[in-house]
């Protein structure tokens, strides 16, 4: 299961939550500098770690085609750098534990955990486990004073990025992102847009995460974020009330406008589906809608972006081709019959 | 020592430079030490020395923009000696990792510690690891604290005259840190 195919907690903001630790082996050059024949040792060592262990399965990742490495992109599952690079390379994943370990990326092995809705501390947790699996069989790069040794020094300490990915019209509408982005960085944190600036075309999703990661613990980084997370929540919410009690009534026009075009409409492009998202999601955050559910319309999401959409229907040969096989895709999802 | 320009004050500026082969050195008070520098007599170093914008003559454009030079890097860097000092496991000098912008390998955080303090602080504001550690380090790290545990108790109870009890805690310390070296 992935993160877009369940409902979590606080998910008419939190849309998910994910912790990546980056790891590296002691007698090997950093990810850049790494030779092919290097980087074929380091996942065959990570390979056999994880053999046997709990439901793990293994990708080679050099011989998948282009097409469902950029799917893999788009599910949050592996980095773009890690889908488009010219090594050898293999993705180590857990489905139960939704854990996903890319050996060689920048550094030689980077697990990652993604869950749906707010859920670090989980996701921290399971992170951790894959960790202590590793660190039970491999010889981790790491000194005393600056912790697990990363090929950036951004990653030095923890080695651990810790990021929520928020859903955030209101704030987006009344222009408060800057504001927010300003007191995120005076403590060490980040936010950015999903897709670029925040227009409301890009669905209004953003990531908040760790900037620092050395001279902090992991439960720490998690706690902080946390806070910050819940009072991101809180504002954002808060801000929807007023949205909705506020303009007479237009904006419930909106949401309901955006849902008829979901329903009906026979062609739809990435950016109208984005942009519809962001409509019908806040809709039914705000109970307006109740045909459509949070996660329903997170796994149209994801499933509708293009990479996806052509590996699901490898038929599709034009760009009209995909817009067709989107609004299907949407309108079988909203029919619940996906 | 008094200090060799007025001959009056204690001389608390210790100074030396190696130019072309030839070693001066200065025993200065801070006055004299302050007035020199502002001379341009002798340069002393600050703690604000680390240049926080890396540039340096030529290679400008190929800077990461993460990586501060310190000022006898850059020094070394412009004269075309940063080539010297190579990491024994990827062969990387100082001025590669500045180019790349990333550090080669493991083995670079030890051979270029100096150079990469002013960085890593500058990146997160300290250079000391808090969080977990792999296994064969966590035993390192709980033996390390209790010893400085046991330190602190040791001060303690010779504050209170406890000499007793004392003894028994330098006892285990030393055991502690025989332990520690094995």
């Amino acid at each position: 299961m992935m993160w877009y195919e369940s409902a979590g907690r606080d998910n008419d903001v939190a849309v998910s939550s994910r912790v990546r630790l980056a790891r590296n082996l002691t007698d090997y050059p950093f990810g850049s500098l790494l030779n092919d024949a290097s980087a074929k040792e380091i996942i065959e060592r990570v390979k056999n770690v994880f053999e046997g262990v709990g439901d793990y399965t293994f990708t080679d990742y050099s011989d998948l085609e282009e097409i469902e490495r950029k799917a893999a992109v788009e599910k949050h599952k592996v980095s773009a750098e890690f889908a488009s690079s010219k090594k050898p390379r293999a993705l180590i994943e857990s489905e139960r534990k939704q854990v996903y370990i890319m050996t060689p990326e920048e550094d030689h092995i980077r697990i990652q955990s993604i869950l749906a809705g707010f859920s670090l501390e989980e996701a921290l947790s399971r992170a951790r486990e894959a960790d202590e699996t590793i660190d039970g069989a491999l010889n981790v790069a790491y000194n005393d004073k600056l912790g697990y040794l990363t090929h950036c020094p951004t990653n030095l300490g923890t080695g651990m990025r810790a990021s929520v990915m928020l859903f955030l019209p209101a704030l987006t509408i009344s222009g408060g992102i800057r504001a927010l982005s300003a007191q995120l960085g005076k403590i060490g944190l980040t936010i950015r847009g999903m897709s670029g600036e925040g227009s409301s075309a890009d669905g209004c999703l953003y990531q908040v995460s760790n900037q620092i990661t050395l001279g902090i613990s992991e439960e720490e980084i998690v706690s902080k974020l946390s806070k910050i997370t819940e009072s991101i929540i809180e504002k954002e919410r808060n801000l929807r009330q007023k949205i909705k009690s506020a303009d007479n009534g237009r904006f419930e026009d909106r949401v309901m406008r955006s849902y008829g075009v979901m329903m009906y409409a026979t062609m739809i492009d990435t950016n109208e589906m984005m942009r519809l998202y962001a409509d019908v999601r806040l809709g039914a955050a705000l109970g307006i809608i109740d045909g459509a559910s949070l996660s329903e319309l997170d796994k149209m999401m994801v499933r509708g972006m293009a990479a996806n959409l052509t590996c699901e229907n490898k038929e599709i040969k034009t760009p009209e081709e995909r817009d067709r096989a989107r609004a299907e895709l949407i309108r079988r999802i909203l029919s619940g019959a996906e | 020592m008094l200090c060799e320009r007025c001959k009056k004050n204690e001389a608390t500026v210790f100074y030396k430079e190696t130019i072309n082969g030839k070693t001066k050195s200065y025993s200065l008070c801070a006055e004299c030490a302050a007035e020199a520098e502002k001379a341009g007599d002798i340069e002393t170093p600050h703690m604000d020395a680390f240049f926080s914008s890396p540039s340096i003559g030529g290679i400008d454009s190929l800077f990461g923009s993460l990586f501060s030079v310190p000022h006898y890097a850059k020094r070394a860097l412009s004269e075309g000696n940063a080539e010297t000092k190579k990491c024994s496991l990827c062969g990387s000098a100082f001025g590669d990792l500045v180019k790349r912008g990333k550090v080669g390998c493991p083995k670079c955080y030890e051979v270029f510690a100096d150079e990469l303090d002013a960085t890593i602080r500058e990146i997160h504001g300290t250079t000391t690891h808090t969080g977990s550690a792999p296994k064969r380090f966590k035993h390192d790290r709980e033996l390390k604290q209790k010893i400085k545990n046991l330190e602190a108790e040791l001060k303690e109870a010779i504050k209170d005259e406890n000499y007793e009890r004392a003894a028994e805690i330098r006892d285990e310390v030393k055991a502690l840190k025989e332990k520690e070296e094995n």
